[in-house]
Parts: structure tokens; C-alpha cells; sequence
């Protein structure tokens, strides 16, 4: 009998909690209600990253990673619409260890990727990848895939519906809004060549209505300003790899040909009384670039003058790019657009911050953390940021969107924000769960 | 070694069908204390809290101190058992909200042991046991996945042995160690495709190693008997093992999908002091310190046959030697019964600094109980139950590339275990 007991007894423990518990750690929600959390913005919101949005992209989004942080302080479900596979819109870019720089990632696309997925809907994540912000306000923006905003038209709860009315009617407790970056870089992006900086006006209505609007029900949340373009490697980095004078002529014919060309160009230049002639020696000179503010059209290139990343360098090196016909306008940013741009940057964060105030929320200053990487760098868990493209841990393959590890990065200014404004005590994420740069074709 | 000659022919057939049956299946041991050493090899030990040295009796001696098989009071003695390991680790990455649980699979070490007294003077015996072996498993897309994704490392000893009672007062043995084992570990690497995470599959069969136990056996009077043990240190030494690449084609031009690898683990010595006070005539009280020589385990190389210059790495483990404290005692209620328990302490010998989830290794609190039931004069059946908790602990990995893996860890580890004694 005592035996049979004690074998019961062996058996029982077999079954008995066999998982170790850890002790519980501090997090709170402070004055915020998490409970229902909605995402406004653009691509940066969506989760695009590599020239693209898919799916692991799209996990590894910052308002993924602040509502699964949330959790732990009373969050609730968070609903992104998923593209279904790891090709999105069949622009993903990877590396390639032979090659320098990222290449196509091909693959199959899911045709479903295109389709409207309205009806599993609403979708907490309301990241508009190429929105500007009076986008949020207008209608039919998602009206269908060639004319609308492909992306809005995939989760658009309507073909008339604005992603302002979605994301309101979702009656959200807590909110965040990262809007403005595309109202300068669709314009910067295109080397000022096309598209237009969004004028403060226009952005200082679209901000306040989207405010004013998620806020009608006393929901909390948090506004982030936006980065310099500077702090962006698309415009940082082929400056680091080909200087703006890298033009090396080694033989005197080669000078002589190009003085000889641009002279008829440089007595107009005369002429219209202007002493900005182009002129080429032995050894380095400037690059030849287009740029329309000329009467002429075009000068040779200075410092503060951005390539882009999407420079043809081959272009440059086998069919005269830069020396018998000037680099155009779309690849090269210059000083006055780059000054165009810096002042709308400056007004935009002007009136992101103040609406923030005025609406009591919190406010997580990106220009300034961005400005940082791409200064000293910052350093979060062992992980280097800085904005240095492909190495810089923070940047994605695209040179404009942020890798996981930079979202997470970014993630957690928006949980010192949302801390400090609400006496939560959200935990940071540790950028070292999300993936990097180390996809490969 | 001439054991087994004169077994009567069936008893011999029965051992050996129960010896292949435990190597085919009771192979792995997790990792439950000290590094990725497994004390198992008794369960009368066991159930005493691991104490062992100053012990005699059985033919587990042959592990814990061959001295003792000199003292063993039956002509032919044999044992054979084995233990569950149900461990589980949690973890919780620094100053997150991210969690993770170890899913590993039931650990199975095991022992056999046969020993014969050739006179009143001599024993000679062989075992077969599994001293060290850890296992693993984390998801493949944990927090520390390029740290470990799951390891499963075998090692099985086996031990022929001498042992001579020199006198009343004094015996000593000594037995030949033949060491082999096996070692599978998965790890991400930092290469995935769009579709598929990079991924590294290491596998490999060590060399055999040699080694020796050798312990000495006081017996000063009836009441008391104090044991001192030592098990020489020994390499795995593993020599092409392959080294199978799950990258995107692209990085193939780098790194060869199909690769081989070298790599040494040292297994520690061990020095062993034990005393046994016969308490009454049902009460055996013992005391026992094992200091364990971890220190020799300084870092993990993993050189390579193709691109070593890239792929070669040395990871710093930098354990420390560890002392064990454990007590145990055992009743004799009838005699049919004997009860048993004992309680010991393990401090961990890794490195803050460079503690790795490979072998989630902590300070641990050892508690144990067992029961021996003879049902007949030469058979016995020995239970034993060992339960261990650590205390939850704040650990880092600090890679030398930079990168620094910190987080709290816990432990929970379940062990029953039971053998078959046949002495006659």
C-alpha cells in the first residue's frame, strides 16, 4: 500500500508544474488607456522598409512593437493590414555579396496583394505608405489601385472614405500621428524635379484637423516631428562615395575639349552678366548638373550640392555624365532646394510641436534623435545608429526607411515620449529582437 | 576485463538487452546543474542529495568511488537505471517585455554497472555512464537565436575498473575512462533570404578520450567512512564535424554551404570529499564537497576547413572553478524498505558576462528523496526523485563583436529517476 502511494507520488510530480515562472516586472499605463491603440502616418508608420511593404516588413513596424509593449499595460489587439507574402508590390530590394549596392529582389508577388481586404477591417495600423498629411483629409484617396493610393485602396473602408474617418471611427483611447516627412521628400526625393514642398499652410490645417478629430473623445497620444532630409542617407551618402569635384581629367585634350564646348554656353553666360562659366583644368574638377534655377540651365556643381542615391555612376563613368552632358536635375539635389526644404522642415516641426501642446500630447522629437545618428551616432543595447547607408544599422535598403532595428529604435523615443508625458511606464524594446540588414538574394 | 565470463549466460543476455535498450533511447541530458555536468549515476546518491564518495554498498561506487567496489559484499553485483530530466528555463530579455521558454525534450541519462569480487581483496568492474550532456531548445526565432537555436550534446563513459582493499582501514580503485559523445547545436546566422533565416546545422562525432577515476575509501571503524575521489579531466575533441549552411545563394560566393569544423569541450575534473556517519543502525548520515576544476573551461573555438578567416570564432565562456555543498541521509524502515533524502547547493560556474543560453546555467538549490525496495534478497528497486529551483538572475553574453545579449533567467528541473540493483 505505501509503496503503490509512492509510486502515485512520482507519477503526480511528473505532471506537476514543470515551467518555471518568472517574477513580474513593472510596467503601467500611467494616465494613458492603451486599450484601443490606432497608428495614423505614412510608409515610416506602415512598416515599409527595403523599397517596399510586406509582410515581415509590416511585423516589424513601430506601432507593431508599441502595441505589443503596450500589452503588458493594458493594450489590446493591434490589426495591421497584412500583404500576404515577402515581395509586397514586387519592389523589395536585397544585397548581393557580389554586388556594391542592393539589387531587385524578383520573386512572385501574390497578385492578392492588390486586392482590397476592407472587409477583415478596421485596421489599427492606418500607416499610408506616400501619404502627405492633407492626404489623411481627402476623400477618395483609396478609390481604387491606378487611381487612388494603392496602398489606402487595399484597407479603405470605402472607395470615398479618408484615412482620417477610418482611423476616427475606430474611436481609438490612445493614438499616434508621424505625418509630414512625404509633404518635403516626394519633392526631395525626385531631386526637386518633380512634385512640390507642401506649403505651411495646408500642413498646419491637415495637423490640426487630424488632431483635433482624434482627439474629440479625449484619447491620449503621442506626435513625432520630422527628420531633416541631411539626416537621411538617399541624400547623404553618394556624397561620401563620389565628391561633388571627383571629375578627374588626366589629359590635356580632354580639358581643351571641354573648354571648347562649353564656350559658346559661357559667353551667354556672359553675356546675360553672370560670371558663373563653367571651366575645367588638369586634375579634379566639378561636376557638370543641371539646374533650372539658371535662365541657362546648368553650372558646375559645389560642396553643398547632394547626389542621390539613385546616381547612375555608370552613366557618369562610360557616357559623360557630369562632363559633356550635365547630370540632370532628378539626381542631385541642390543647395537652394536643399534651403527650400530645411525651412519647411523648420515650420512643419514648429507646428507639430505646438499642436501637440495644444492638444496635450505627447511629443517625441525624431528630428532631433535622427539629427543625432547622423552626428555622433546614438547607441541603444549594443547596437550603433547612425544614418550611414547599408552599414548604419539604422537605414534600410532603400536609404529612406528604416530597417526593424531602426524602427525599434525609433519605437522606444516614442516610449520615452509617451513616458515622461504620462507617467507610464512602458519597456523598451530591445532593437536587437528585429532584424537588421542581413537580407540577401 | 574479463567480467561477464562468468555470468550465468541468461543474467547476462537480460543485462545486455536492458544496456542497449538504454543507449539506444536514454542518451540526452539536459542541462540541470553545474555547466553541463550530470551527477546522475546512482539513485541512491541521488536520492541523498547527490553524496557519494564515502558511500558504499552497490556498484554504482564504480562512478562515485571505485575504491568501494573492493568493499562490495556479493559476489556478483549489477545495476542499471536511468533518470527523466524535465527542465525548462524562462528567460526575459533586459528591461522588455519579451519573454521566452525553453521547450526541451525529456533529458535521459543513464548508467549500468557490472562488478565482481575476484577475492576478498579484489573487485573488478566496468560502468557505462553519462557524466556530462545538455540539452537545449529554444524557438528558432527567439531573442537569442544567433546565440543558440537548440544544442544537444552527448557524452557516454566507459569505465573498467580495479579496486584492492588494502587493509581493514584503508581500500583504493581505479578505473580506466574511455569517453565518447556527440554534439548537434543549430544557431541563426546573420544571412536569411527573403523568405528563409539563415541558419547553421553543427554536427560532429568526437575522437574518444581517455581519462581516469581513482578514489580512495577510510573506513576507520563501522560507524564512519570517509571518501575522496578524483575523475581526471578530458577533452572532446571533434574533428570535422559538418558545418551545413542555410543561406541565401548570393552569400554562397562568401561562405561555403557546405563547410566542416573542428572544436574542443573540456570536461572538467572532479575532487571529491565525502564522510558517512553511521548514525544508529537504520541511519546513514552523510557530508560531501565536490570541487569542480570548470576553470579549464575558457572559451568555445569553432575553427573551420573552409574560409576560416572568416568564419572561425573563439566565444568566451570563462567559467570558474565550483565548489558543491551537499548532505544526505537514508532510514532503513524494514527490510524491505529504505527511505532516503539529502539537499545540496550548486553555484553555477559560468560568467556573468558571458553567460549564453546554450547551457542557461544558475546557482541551484537541489532537493531530492528517495525510497529502495527489495522484493526479493538479490533484487532491489531504487527510486529517487530530485527537484531543483535557481534563483532568478540577471545575466549578460557580451559577444566580442560588440553585441550584448542581457536578460534574467530561471530554472525549474524535475528528475525521477529509477534502477534495477541484482546482486548475488
Amino acid at each position: 500500500m505505501k509503496i503503490r502511494n509512492i509510486l502515485l507520488l512520482f507519477v503526480l510530480v511528473s505532471f506537476f508544474a514543470c515551467k518555471p515562472e518568472l517574477d513580474d516586472f513593472t510596467t503601467s499605463n500611467g494616465e494613458a488607456d492603451f486599450t484601443k491603440y490606432v497608428a495614423i502616418g505614412n510608409s515610416l508608420t506602415a512598416g515599409y522598409t527595403d523599397g517596399d511593404l510586406f509582410k515581415s516588413g509590416q511585423e516589424n513596424s513601430y506601432p507593431s512593437m508599441l502595441a505589443y509593449q503596450f500589452e503588458a499595460a493594458g493594450g489590446g489587439e493591434f490589426k495591421q493590414p497584412m500583404m500576404l507574402d515577402e515581395f509586397g508590390f514586387g519592389k523589395r530590394l536585397l544585397l548581393d555579396v557580389s554586388k556594391p549596392g542592393p539589387v531587385a529582389a524578383g520573386g512572385t508577388p501574390d497578385p492578392g496583394n492588390g486586392a482590397s481586404i476592407a472587409d477583415q477591417g478596421p485596421f489599427n495600423n492606418m500607416g499610408v505608405p506616400g501619404a502627405k498629411s492633407f492626404h489623411l483629409l481627402a476623400p477618395n484617396y483609396g478609390i481604387d489601385l491606378e487611381n487612388g493610393n494603392p496602398y489606402f485602396y487595399r484597407f479603405a473602408s470605402s472607395p470615398g472614405a479618408t484615412v482620417l474617418e477610418d482611423a476616427a471611427a475606430q474611436d481609438a483611447t490612445f493614438f499616434s500621428c508621424w505625418i509630414g516627412a512625404n509633404d518635403v521628400l516626394t519633392y526631395a526625393i525626385a531631386g526637386g524635379a518633380a512634385d512640390s514642398v507642401t506649403d505651411i499652410g495646408t500642413f498646419s490645417y491637415a495637423v490640426d484637423l487630424i488632431l483635433q478629430t482624434m482627439t474629440t473623445n479625449d484619447a491620449k497620444g503621442v506626435v513625432a516631428n520630422i527628420p531633416e532630409i541631411t539626416s537621411i542617407p538617399y541624400f547623404t551618402f553618394m556624397n561620401t562615395q563620389l565628391p561633388y569635384n571627383y571629375l578627374v581629367l588626366t589629359e590635356q585634350a580632354q580639358v581643351d575639349a571641354l573648354n571648347g564646348a562649353y564656350a559658346p554656353l559661357n559667353q551667354a553666360i556672359i553675356a546675360s552678366g553672370s560670371n558663373d562659366t563653367l571651366s575645367f583644368a588638369l586634375g579634379q574638377n566639378a561636376f557638370v548638373i543641371v539646374d533650372k534655377s539658371l535662365t541657362w540651365g546648368m553650372r558646375q556643381m559645389d560642396e553643398d550640392d547632394l547626389f542621390l542615391l539613385t546616381l547612375p555612376t555608370d552613366s557618369i563613368q562610360n557616357h559623360g555624365y557630369g562632363s559633356q552632358v550635365a547630370i540632370p536635375d532628378s539626381y542631385v539635389l541642390t543647395s537652394n532646394e536643399q534651403a527650400e526644404i530645411h525651412v519647411a522642415v523648420t515650420d512643419y516641426n514648429i507646428v507639430l510641436k505646438n499642436l501637440a501642446n495644444t492638444y496635450g500630447l505627447a511629443f517625441a522629437d525624431m528630428h532631433a534623435k535622427l539629427a543625432e545618428a547622423s552626428t555622433t551616432g546614438i547607441e541603444w543595447d549594443g547596437i550603433t545608429f547612425t544614418s550611414t547607408f547599408i552599414y548604419g544599422n539604422a537605414f534600410s535598403l532603400d536609404g529612406v526607411h528604416m530597417t526593424g532595428q531602426g524602427y525599434a529604435l525609433a519605437t522606444n523615443f516614442f516610449i520615452d515620449a509617451i513616458n515622461t508625458k504620462y507617467n507610464a511606464q512602458i519597456k523598451f524594446v530591445n532593437p536587437n529582437l528585429y532584424p537588421g540588414l542581413y537580407y540577401y538574394q | 576485463m574479463n567480467t561477464f565470463a562468468t555470468i550465468n549466460q541468461s543474467n547476462y543476455l537480460f543485462m545486455r538487452r536492458i544496456l542497449l535498450l538504454l543507449v539506444s533511447i536514454f542518451f540526452v541530458a539536459s542541462t540541470f546543474a553545474g555547466g553541463y555536468q550530470v551527477r546522475l549515476q546512482g539513485h541512491r546518491q541521488t536520492a541523498m542529495g547527490l553524496v557519494g564518495v564515502s558511500l558504499h554498498g552497490d556498484a554504482s561506487n564504480l562512478f562515485y568511488n571505485p575504491a568501494g567496489v573492493s568493499l562490495l559484499k556479493n559476489k556478483y553485483s549489477f545495476m542499471v537505471g536511468g533518470s527523466g530530466i524535465f527542465n525548462n528555463t524562462a528567460f526575459n530579455l533586459q528591461n522588455s517585455v519579451y519573454q521566452a521558454e525553453t521547450d526541451n525534450s525529456m533529458g535521459t541519462p543513464f548508467f549500468f554497472y557490472g562488478a565482481t569480487q575476484v577475492n576478498e581483496k579484489l573487485g573488478v568492474g566496468v560502468g557505462v555512464y553519462t557524466p556530462y550532456g545538455s540539452s537545449a531548445t529554444w524557438d528558432d526565432d527567439w531573442a537569442g537565436a544567433h546565440l543558440i537555436q537548440n544544442i544537444a550534446m552527448k557524452v557516454f563513459f566507459i569505465q573498467p575498473t580495479v579496486s584492492y582493499k588494502i587493509n581493514d582501514l584503508l581500500s583504493i580503485g581505479a578505473g580506466l575512462v574511455i569517453a565518447t559523445g556527440s554534439v548537434e547545436l543549430n544557431r541563426a546566422v546573420p544571412y536569411s533570404s527573403a523568405t528563409t533565416p539563415g541558419q547553421v546545422n553543427m554536427k560532429g562525432n568526437s575522437s574518444t578520450g581517455y581519462g581516469f577515476n581513482a578514489g580512495i575509501m577510510l573506513t576507520p571503524n563501522e560507524k564512519w567512512s570517509i571518501g575522496i575521489d578524483y575523475r581526471s579531466e578530458l577533452t572532446m575533441t571533434l574533428e570535422g564535424g559538418d558545418a551545413d549552411f542555410t543561406i541565401p545563394s548570393s552569400v554562397t560566393a562568401l561562405i561555403p554551404a557546405a563547410n566542416k569544423f573542428d572544436a574542443e569541450l573540456p570536461l572538467p575534473a572532479n575532487l571529491d570529499l565525502g564522510v558517512a556517519y553511521q548514525a544508529s543502525e537504520k541511519l546513514l548520515l552523510s557530508a560531501e564537497i565536490n570541487y569542480v576544476f570548470w576553470g579549464v573551461y575558457d572559451s568555445l573555438i569553432f575553427e573551420f576547413e573552409q574560409k576560416p578567416e572568416l568564419l572561425n570564432s573563439s566565444n568566451p565562456r570563462e567559467y570558474s572553478d565550483a565548489m558543491i555543498y551537499r548532505i544526505g541521509g537514508e532510514y532503513i524502515l524494514n527490510d524491505m524498505i529504505t527511505l532516503r533524502a539529502g539537499a545540496y547547493y550548486d553555484p553555477t560556474p559560468t560568467n556573468s558576462d558571458y553567460f549564453t543560453p546554450e547551457t542557461p546555467n544558475l546557482d541551484t538549490y537541489g532537493l531530492s528523496c528517495g525510497i529502495t525496495i527489495r522484493p526479493t534478497e538479490h533484487l532491489s528497486i531504487d527510486l529517487s526523485y530530485l527537484h531543483l529551483e535557481t534563483q532568478q538572475s540577471t545575466k549578460s553574453y557580451n559577444d566580442p563583436d560588440g553585441t550584448n545579449f542581457t536578460g534574467e533567467y530561471k530554472t525549474r528541473t524535475m528528475i525521477p529517476g529509477i534502477g534495477i540493483s541484482y546482486n548475488f
